[in-house]
């Protein structure tokens, strides 16, 4: 089940694909075809493009019109690889498809010399429209893919491949796309159907949710792990709670339906779950008074080094972590050894702690994710809103030390990439829950509050006096000290309403 | 009513002093609702108590300042704060700012009563009415229309864009890109805009009305990054602003600390309605609690007019026609912060509920 992406960045690349296809013995899709299956199916496609593409206000409407696009999307997508592999040419298609690792993601490239004079010679226009029209496709690409998917376009680091046809034959690229499609990084292993298969379940339960007239006008995110489907609604669509069971009731391959009400989510990512942990409770307690749901990434290193390497940038790591990294393997003529990634990614207590959420009605949902930050990144949705993403005990294999370092430089590196805020356990108990020490900083900064107000309505005319003194020193001097005392102030306030907000649970 | 140092402050009893808490906590709680400063609500609702339209709107920026400090940090978090963007306004709202400073300074030192007799201020006060009046019936009329009509409600493409698309065809060189924004926007819009936001946030205390749509539909920003810049560009507003109308001695500090009281309290309750209110209902009630708010301030017109000798009245009319607006601002402010306090706490109760069920659960299993 070999499934192949390309971005098509030149008109060129739909031959490209189409060849690719014919190579491999796989059935290509366009992203036409999708759009006009998409249209049939009644999505409002015409709408949401002009709603990403020019500047607009994403009403609530457009927002459940585009998870419809995607569920149904994705849906397709799913299908069509399953039913013996895919090649698909469009905007970014393996966006759809997160969290499958063998995926192959190719850019298909030209200059934009080359790009002017196919526009000049396709349309039938001078060297400014030509320009100006691939200017703006390029635009209206960006902002879609932005809009849809939260990442940029145009960035290497989201695509394996990137083939440029300025020095190259349409031939020879597609030879090149099929040498490398042939790598072992990009079959199918067991943990990749799996992924496969709970994407495609969690993406046509969401579109039932979409047809049906009871549900369609609530937002509910939903995803499969395993046969159990976790949908989670917000507060105001409470009244979809008993509907979402009798529709996913109707879906093949379901074991048991999660229903979770909940206005945001938080992320945690552990490697391994355990029920008793300080961790658990608190991350619940946040999650009760914010009421989230708990999505669980389980993050299994698959090599230890991958971290280290990028950290050192060192050469000589290279071909350690080649040999020891268990997802690079070599290309060894189609003589597998045993699957290490299948090995190593077993069920560390997420399943038991998933049962544990759905109980208090806190279950986001849940997934393995076996290797490196990379794979954490995919996995990770980047359009979901997450109010917190929590690290808790990772790279439990390593000394203490090590294990601090590698995990500060995963918060590090999460938060370039995750809009929301990243916190280790011990950042989680001092930011967001009261403490003894959030009690102290309380009293002292009330103390300052009460002098301060003391002082000035003990003071009130003499104090006035110097705010609206018009003498030319004064005059100077009355803005510097409302300019120190205000921040000031408001910041103690500030911080003792944030305390008290903490402390009954409703910050 | 009673003031001091010459009509400049007024004076400071429990009653005032609480009264004063109460709309920071009015403001900060339909603040936190809305996104804005609440500005709409405490400039107006200080000028019925007395205070002089010039020290409300100096001590309503001064308050400003510190609020939008202690809330632009976690928009920052987000990234929803394009500070390229912020940067660009900031330069020009200064100007505008300073401009409002100067207009207001010239109109309170040309004369005219207060709510008491002699000092100045009734110039300026009919002045900073009109503004409000004028801008912010637009404001709420265009929010009510969008919130009730009824293509909206079935989910059409959001407002109109015409303004963007016009001037997106208008070639108005140079243009700045922003990347956090994600937009490409002629300098010379940039300037317009920051010098409008400054002027309107000098003269009225409303920044956020103004800045926030302005960003959204006449620039094109993503809602959330509009937010969060105008946040980080109030901090520096109502630095620049605390600083210019200290420095002619139009702060009254007691006020801004006791606004904090309220309002740095009031915007959590605020922003935690709007997680369990309905957006229509978020907008329709915003809407009517600015169009009362406008209302109010109209009906207290009639004063300044006959204290600048513009019209023939009886004296004694003007403590009713502060009373009315005082009644009717309030009203305005207390009806929306109970809607929201409804929701929340009702919010609140059914989130209890829900977890001493499943702990029942829990415990049968």
């Amino acid at each position: 089940m070999q499934i192949i992406c390309i971005s098509r960045g030149t008109s060129r690349a739909k031959k490209v694909a189409e060849r690719l296809a014919g190579e491999l013995g796989l059935s290509c899709l366009s992203r036409e075809e999708l759009v006009e299956a998409a249209i049939q199916e009644g999505i409002q496609v015409s709408k949401l493009e002009t709603a990403m593409i020019k500047p607009q206000i994403f009403t609530e409407r457009l927002a459940l019109e585009r998870e419809y696009y995607r569920a149904f999307t994705t849906l397709y997508l799913c299908e069509r690889a399953m039913a013996g592999g895919l090649v698909y040419h469009g905007r970014t298609g393996h966006l759809l498809l997160p969290g499958i690792s063998h995926v192959l993601r190719a850019r298909v490239v030209e200059d934009e010399n080359s790009r002017i004079k196919d526009a000049m010679n396709q349309l039938g226009v001078d060297l400014t429209r030509a320009r100006r029209y691939i200017n703006n496709v390029d635009e209206d690409m960006r902002r879609w893919v932005h809009s849809m998917y939260g990442v940029p376009w145009e960035d290497a680091a989201h695509y394996d491949i990137i083939l440029n046809l300025n020095q190259m034959s349409l031939k020879n690229g597609a030879d090149a796309l099929t040498h490398v499609a042939q790598l072992p990084d990009f079959q199918m292993t067991p943990v990749s159907t799996k992924a496969i298969e709970d994407l495609r379940l969690g993406a046509k339960a969401r579109l039932f949710l979409a047809r049906d007239d009871r549900t369609k006008r609530a937002n509910v995110k939903v995803r499969a792990d395993d046969g159990i489907i976790t949908a989670t609604y917000l507060p105001h669509d409470a009244g979809v709670k008993d509907i979402i069971p009798e529709i996913f009731a109707r879906l093949e391959g379901v074991r048991e339906i999660r229903a979770t009400m909940a206005t945001t989510n938080i992320l945690w990512i552990q490697e391994a779950f355990e029920r008793g942990a300080e961790t658990f409770r608190q991350v619940v307690q946040i999650a009760t008074k914010w009421n989230a749901a708990v999505e669980l990434l389980q993050l299994i290193p698959g090599n230890e080094y991958w971290i280290e390497e990028q950290q050192s940038g060192a050469s000589e790591t290279a071909e350690a972590t080649m040999t020891q990294n268990p997802s690079i393997l070599e290309n060894n003529g189609g003589i597998e050894d045993d699957d290490e990634e299948e090995l190593s990614c077993e069920d560390r207590g997420l399943k038991s702690m998933l049962e544990e959420l759905a109980k208090l009605g806190r279950s986001g949902g849940g997934k393995v994710v076996c290797g490196g930050v990379d794979r954490i990144l995919h996995s990770i949705d980047q359009t979901a809103a997450y109010s917190l993403v929590v690290i808790g005990d990772i790279f439990l294999a390593k000394g203490h030390a090590s294990r601090m370092r590698m995990a500060r430089q995963l918060q590090s590196y999460l938060s370039d990439h995750v809009k929301a805020p990243i916190v280790n356990v011990e950042e989680l108990k001092t930011q967001y829950l009261f403490s003894k020490r959030d009690l102290l900083r309380m009293l002292g900064y009330f103390g300052l509050v009460v002098l301060s107000f003391a002082l000035v309505f003990a003071n009130q005319e003499p104090i006035l006096k110097f705010l609206s003194e018009t003498g030319t020193k004064a005059k100077f001097l009355s803005p510097i000290a409302v300019f120190l005392f205000v921040p000031i102030f408001a910041y103690l306030y500030g911080n003792i309403a944030k305390s008290l907000m903490k402390l009954i649970k409703m910050e | 009513m009673n003031a001091i140092l010459g009509n400049m402050f007024i004076t400071m009893n429990f009653s005032t002093a609480l009264q004063v808490v109460i709309l920071g906590f009015i403001g900060g709680t339909l603040s936190g609702f809305i996104g804005s400063g609440g500005a709409f609500f405490m400039t107006p609702g200080m000028m019925n108590l007395g205070v002089p339209g010039v020290v409300a709107v100096g001590s309503n920026i001064t308050h400003k300042f510190g609020k939008a400090m202690m809330g632009s940090k976690r928009h920052g978090e987000l990234g929803n704060v394009d500070k390229r963007l912020g940067a660009f306004l900031i330069l020009t709202s200064f100007v505008g700012i300073r401009i409002a400073v100067w207009i207001i300074n010239t109109l309170f030192e040309s004369g005219g009563g207060s709510h008491g007799e002699g000092g100045g201020g009734a110039a300026s006060n009919l002045y900073i009415s009109a503004v409000f009046i004028s801008i912010l019936s637009i404001v709420a009329i265009s929010m009510l229309g969008d919130a009730l009509n009824k293509e909206n409600k079935e989910g059409g493409q959001g407002p109109s864009m015409k303004v963007a698309d016009f001037l997106s065809h208008i070639h108005l060189v140079p243009y700045i890109k922003f990347p956090v924004a994600d937009v490409r926007i002629s300098l010379w819009v940039i300037m317009a805009v920051g010098l409008a936001t400054g002027y309107l946030a000098g003269t009225i205390g409303v920044g956020g009305f103004i800045g926030v749509p302005a960003m959204i539909y006449v620039f094109g920003v993503p809602t959330a990054v509009a937010a969060g810049t105008e946040l980080y560009l109030a901090m520096f507003m109502g630095a620049f602003g605390a600083i210019n109308y200290a420095y002619h001695g139009f702060v009254d500090i007691r006020l801004v600390i006791l606004m904090y009281l309220g309002s740095l309290l009031g915007i959590y309750i605020g922003a935690y309605g709007t997680k369990v209110v309905k957006e229509v209902l978020i907008r329709i009630v915003t809407s009517t609690v600015i169009l009362l708010c406008v209302i109010s301030r109209a009906i207290a017109v009639p004063m300044y007019l006959r204290q600048l000798g513009w019209i023939t009245m009886n004296p004694e009319w003007d403590g009713y026609f502060n009373a009315a607006s005082k009644i009717m601002l309030f009203a305005a402010g207390i009806s929306g912060v109970l809607i929201i306090l409804y929701n929340v706490i009702k919010a609140y109760r059914q989130r209890r509920r829900i977890q001493y069920s499943l702990k029942q659960v829990r415990e049968a299993a």
